[in-house]
């Protein structure tokens, strides 16, 4: 799917939403690294969540706010972007 | 008796130090964040020199409003005061708290193996009057521009007035008591009184002050209200407290944060007190009913004074509100002289605020700054693009004048009501009949 969200698109969400500089490699390389040792708070995962709602016009899975890694976080939000079609 | 306390005092008794001796409160670091100048030795050299920068508001946004003249904190990328996520999650009063607790928490030397074993015995406490405009100006236009879905969640902590207080505590890893005092501008004051209380319970040090960032185009909306905000065009001319010319008064960003201890404790850790915080007492007379606020300040000046166990005419030197408005100017000259008798009428009396405008409740906390330097060096600073003065009082205008200061006595003011006088001591020892020498030391 072209819609998947990528690592690369997550380090972007994180660096703009929550101003966490991480870089795409970083993240594609460690994704069981947890949001927190990345430095990303729950109100910046929260705000990462609504991003994405907005950028693709569909709702994330409810969980998805309550993610520990970037692992969990890309898996439960392509799994829903494929099921939904976007 | 089982008593909880904040902080890791084993000491015998509220108020008193595990030898017995009464619990006071020391100033051993001052972190600046002004007009004039970034750190507290810059800030002193510009305000014991009078330079005034007030300058025409150049934020963006702000070019069209009716209000002309500010006091901007320029010299300052905020991306060297902060680390990136706080400039995403916090608003720019916070970039000036955090800047400014650091460069205090630099100066007194306190750092993390202070009190990594007691976090506890640090408590963090600030004054807010304006909380995050900037920050909430934006999330607001998300959301009635675009939707609900467009406001971020930081938008719930970053533009409160307690978010100073709790991204320092968070920051530092201060564990102490916390708090955020929100009464008008002269809680820039206040909140030394409750930081001086956390340590007389048994906390070991407080980080307060205050820091505000009102230059925004939302905030300077709310502020065009304020019939005391003067709207001229000219910079020198736009706030001349305790003249003829008085026209309101100018608004300013910025602030400073101290690091106050309980002396003891400063002493045992090789700490150097550079003032004590000796007094303070806190009034209320409601808002813009100025001729009232000469009892209210007087009574607030009384009861610091009392405090501190001061007489009158122990006062060196007072660092007055100087709003620059005719009735309110007339009362607070009048206050002095009610409070201090005749001593009101010699004692020298200063307002740098005037070179800087006024930051709210970061006001008086730059004043508490400026005095204690003032103390140090025996200098008492003048009031920037002030001359002719109106009233009976010994206003220092043009340049700085020397004379030894043992103590000082700082007044504040809200635009709604609230008057507060806190009094400084030197931390030099005091003068002995043995040794008058002493007297002239720090000038």
């Amino acid at each position: 799917m072209t819609d998947a969200v990528t690592p690369e698109e997550l380090a972007g969400l994180m660096r703009q939403n929550a101003g966490i500089p991480v870089e795409p490699a970083q993240l594609a390389d460690h994704p069981d690294t947890s949001f927190e040792e990345y430095g990303l708070d729950s109100l910046g995962l929260l705000g990462i969540v609504a991003a994405l709602e907005n950028r693709h016009g569909s709702p994330m899975p409810q969980d998805a706010e309550k993610s520990r890694t970037p692992r969990e976080f890309l898996d439960l939000v392509n799994t829903s972007l494929t099921k939904s079609g976007a | 008796m089982s008593t909880i306390r904040a902080g890791r005092s084993r000491d015998p008794s509220p108020g008193r130090t595990r030898d017995g001796g009464p619990r006071r409160t020391v100033v051993t670091g001052i972190g600046v964040i002004a007009p004039n100048g970034i750190g507290a030795d810059v800030f002193w050299k510009s305000t014991q020199e009078g330079i005034s920068v007030l300058d025409r508001i150049t934020r963006e946004g702000c070019e069209g409003l009716p209000l002309r003249v500010g006091g901007e904190v320029r010299d300052l990328e905020p991306d060297t005061m902060v680390e990136g996520r706080f400039l995403v999650q916090t608003d720019r009063f916070t970039h000036f708290a955090m800047a400014a607790a650091d460069l205090a928490l630099a100066d007194a030397r306190l750092g993390r193996a202070d009190y990594e074993d007691s976090p506890f015995g640090i408590g963090v406490v600030t004054a807010a009057g304006s909380g995050g405009g900037e920050f909430g100006q934006r999330e607001l236009q998300a959301l009635w521009g675009k939707s609900p879905r467009f406001v971020g969640p930081y938008q719930s902590i970053a533009w409160f007035y307690a978010a100073s207080t709790g991204q320092v505590s968070i920051r530092g890893g201060f564990k102490g008591p916390c708090g955020v005092v929100c009464s008008d501008e002269a809680g820039g004051l206040d909140a030394f009184a409750h930081a001086a209380g956390a340590i007389w319970r048994g906390t070991d040090a407080v980080v307060v002050g205050s820091a505000e960032a009102p230059l925004a185009p939302y905030s300077v909306v709310c502020q065009l209200g304020y019939e005391d905000l003067s709207t001229a065009e000219d910079p020198t001319r736009a706030y001349r407290p305790f003249t003829a010319e008085a026209r309101g008064f100018v608004p300013a960003e910025g602030g400073a944060m101290l690091v106050v201890e309980e002396e003891s404790a400063a002493l045992r850790r090789g700490a150097r007190p550079r003032a004590r915080i000796a007094g303070h007492a806190a009034t209320f007379t409601g808002p813009s009913r100025w001729e009232e606020s000469r009892e209210g300040l007087a009574r607030a000046i009384q009861g610091a004074l009392q405090d501190a166990r001061c007489a009158p005419e122990e006062i060196d030197v007072v660092f007055a509100d100087a709003l620059g408005v005719p009735e309110a100017d007339r009362a607070e000259a009048l206050a002095i002289t009610d409070a201090l008798g005749a001593h009101g009428r010699r004692v020298p009396v200063t307002a740098p605020k005037t070179g800087i405008g006024r930051a709210y409740c970061g006001g008086p906390v730059l004043d508490v700054a400026a005095a204690v330097m003032a103390m140090e060096h025996g200098v008492v600073p003048p009031t920037p693009n002030v001359f002719d003065i109106c009233h009976d009082i010994d206003l220092v205008t043009g340049k700085a004048r020397r004379a030894p200061l043992r103590t000082a006595l700082v007044l504040s003011r809200g635009l709604m009501g609230s008057n507060s006088a806190l009094v400084l001591r030197s931390a030099a020892p005091a003068p002995s009949p043995r040794n008058p020498t002493r007297q002239g030391e720090n000038a």
